[in-house]
């Protein structure tokens, strides 16, 4: 399965911490993104990514706590076991 | 008395002479107004300018200034803010706090840009300005009272729309780490401003202000503050993270990131993150968020406790505050933290360094260089009353609290192990590893104040991705980062503008707000040079006052002990590979002194 964890404004607004995803041949983090929206009927990836599919600046979208950054961004491909935390931007100080 | 001929400005500061008791108007300086802005620009270029380097931080002879900017007090962005300038008892460097609210604007309403306090007052006393009737009072009656206490008790007998800013009982008591607190609940927090007030027997400053701040050009002051508005709202971190979650929503990303400092540095992932997290706090204590004057993001946490064990009410706790008095002492009690949190603000205390110290304390404790007959009580990681406990002893200097009041360099300096505080130039760590974050640990080693996170903010482009991502782990390019960050933060701190607008807003729109405001022309170019005209003055006075280049470092367990656990298990600092290259950015002679030529440039020689 693939675990999928909600933070902060995304967590306020699907009033849920986690779900899994039983996971699929050859998919990658938007695809998995684009899934996990059409299993969960409050939209919710605009609070990720653009209208153009990009990410926010300060959106935080981590692989085994790996930030997809530094990996192939919305590309990195995601397996069996992996698990995505998904921050929508926020900041401190 | 010369003239001053520019807007944004009052153009005039109060000198209050504690020794004899006098109040006296100036002129402010213009060219100094032109060349340093306000804040911690102007404050500092006062300071250093009347204050010798080598000055007890706690005799007559220090001062303390306290220092509005041109922005302080219009509407914009975020213009709420102060700062609190002064040589500090903690770190021997130059301090300089900074705070928003309403007092500060207040101050500006009646018509003053700064306060310089010297000498020293027989007796308790505070001070009361009513436009321009000022007057220093006596405040026996207050000297022992929280801040809450206090403010309420000037309100009654001053005036009830005053703003104030005031000492509680840690400032009262000279510990190394007190606070300004104003507004009864935003503080001026680090490096021990507080007990230089303290020192002074000054209690307080309460302000009524009833004029305004004049603006040069008004209608491109407008222009510019839409611009702003339009640019905060729309940016999802200052539209949206900030106001529903506050600083706090750091504590999973951190975490998660595995930077989280956690048993003094001894770990970096907290088992009990997400019970100390924004989203819990969220679900939890938070009633509302606040703003100060004028702000509309509104990081502030108003919050209260109901429980049996603790109750109260107040604001926070911040992202750094549930780090400092929560994973670095491996407590996953909210609760708790937020009671701490509340004793912090009534005592007048910084949240981070009392937080930090204890949980150096808990350290030697766990490994038996101090025994439970000496702290009074059983003290291990993750013990949450104890916690609470320490906390109040350290602001009432009682028992073990005597030690605590030192800060955590001194504390573990007298255990013979100096290097179990996790400390730069005795100013200990915010909420960021450096090990696992390389920009920020280089921004730590060689921040003015010692290990400030608020000096150059790298945890923006590092974790964050503002203004774009940077890999945490690299060392490419983190010098030229740094500086840019630390000379912007000097600007931008010094304009009286909350450092959270840079998320969305940078030196084009501050350029815009400046030049509209004071009538004098700033672009991005001489936006930048000041910042770096005001590091280059602090870092000499600095030098002056014996804290040397060498103490631009890193303690030990983070330069040679690898992070223990989680995801950047095994890194450690990397300050040699970045700090060549930093001072060369800065024009500075290898050895990391500020050249002459470059303080030529800079109007500095």
């Amino acid at each position: 399965m693939v675990k999928i964890q909600f933070y902060s404004l995304l967590r306020m607004l699907l009033k849920q911490e986690k779900l899994e995803l039983p996971p699929c041949e050859n998919e990658n983090i938007e695809r998995l993104l684009q899934r996990l929206q059409q299993q969960i009927t409050i939209p919710f990836i605009h609070k990720l990514l653009n209208e153009k599919g990009e990410m926010f600046p300060g959106t935080i979208i981590m692989i085994n706590r790996r930030n997809i950054h530094h990996l192939e961004k919305l590309e990195t491909r995601v397996h069996d076991g992996d698990v995505i935390a998904l921050f929508p931007p926020g900041a401190g100080g | 008395m010369s003239r001053f001929s520019l807007k944004g400005w009052n153009g005039k500061l109060l000198r209050v002479d504690l020794t004899a008791g006098t109040c006296t108007d100036e002129v402010l300086n213009e060219q100094w107004a032109k060349e340093y802005l306000g804040g911690r620009g102007l404050g500092t270029k006062y300071f250093t300018e009347e204050v010798a380097a080598d000055v007890d931080p706690f005799s007559a002879d220090n001062k303390l200034i306290l220092a509005a900017g041109p922005l302080t007090g219009t509407y914009g962005a975020a213009n709420g803010r102060y700062m609190v300038i002064t040589k500090s008892p903690l770190t021997g460097t130059i301090a300089s706090s900074n705070s928003g609210g309403y007092f500060p604007c207040e101050l500006r309403y009646a018509g003053y840009d700064m306060i310089i306090f010297e000498g020293k007052a027989e007796h308790p006393s505070y001070l009361q300005i009513h436009d321009d009737k000022v007057q220093l009072v006596g405040a026996v009656h207050l000297w022992g009272k929280s801040t809450k206490e206090t403010e309420d008790a000037i309100l009654a007998e001053f005036h009830g729309d005053a703003k104030v800013a005031c000492i509680g009982p840690a400032g009262e008591n000279l510990v190394s780490f007190a606070a300004i607190i104003n507004d009864k609940h935003r503080a001026a927090g680090r490096t021990g401003i507080g007990a230089v007030m303290g020192s002074k027997n000054l209690k307080a400053i309460a302000v009524r202000g009833t004029g305004g701040v004049k603006i040069a050009d008004p209608a491109a002051y407008r222009e510019a503050a839409l611009d702003s508005y339009g640019l905060l709202k729309e940016n999802p971190v200052s539209g949206q993270g900030l106001p529903a979650l506050g600083t706090p929503v750091l504590v999973n990303v951190i975490n998660q990131l595995g930077a989280l400092p956690t048993r003094n540095f001894q770990k970096d992932t907290f088992d009990e993150a997400e019970a100390i997290s924004g989203e819990t706090l969220a679900s939890t204590y938070l009633k509302r968020n606040k703003g100060c004057m004028g702000c509309i993001i509104g990081c502030g946490r108003v919050t209260g406790l109901a429980g049996a064990r603790f109750s109260g009410d107040g604001e926070g706790p911040e992202y750094e505050t549930l780090f400092a008095l929560g994973s670095a002492c491996g407590v996953g009690d909210l609760a708790a933290i937020t009671k701490a949190n509340y004793i912090c603000n009534e005592y007048g205390m910084d949240t981070i360094t009392v937080g930090a110290t204890i949980a150096c304390a808990m350290e030697l404790a766990e490994k038996g260089l101090i025994s439970e007959k000496e702290i009074g009580m059983p003290l291990s990681f993750g013990d949450a009353d104890a916690m609470v406990k320490l906390v109040e002893m350290a602001g009432k200097r009682e028992g073990f609290g005597e030690k605590l009041a030192m800060g955590s360099y001194r504390l573990a300096e007298n255990y013979g192990v100096p290097e179990l505080s996790m400390s730069v130039k005795k100013l200990e760590f915010p909420a960021y590893d450096g090990r696992g974050i390389q920009g920020i640990g280089l921004n730590y080693a060689t921040s003015n104040r010692g290990a400030c996170h608020v000096r150059g903010y790298m945890i923006s482009p590092e974790v964050l991705g503002l203004p774009e991502k940077l890999d945490p782990q690299a060392t490419e390019d983190k010098a030229v980062w740094t500086k840019i960050f630390q000379d912007f933060t000097a600007t931008v701190d010094s304009s009286g503008v909350c450092l959270f607008t840079t998320f969305a807003i940078g030196a084009p729109q501050f350029a815009n707000f400046l030049t509209a405001a004071t009538g004098t022309e700033f672009t991005e170019a001489t936006i930048m040079e000041i910042g770096e005209r005001i590091y280059n003055m602090e870092r000499v006075f600095n030098l002056k006052a014996g804290v040397e280049a060498s103490q631009d470092t890193l303690p030990k367990r983070l330069l040679e002990e690898p992070i223990s656990d989680g995801p950047l298990k095994g890194e450690v600092a990397k300050l040699g590979e970045m700090l060549p290259e930093y001072y060369q950015e800065r024009g500075w002679s290898a050895e990391g002194i500020p050249t002459n030529e470059r303080l030529q440039t800079l109007g500095l020689a």
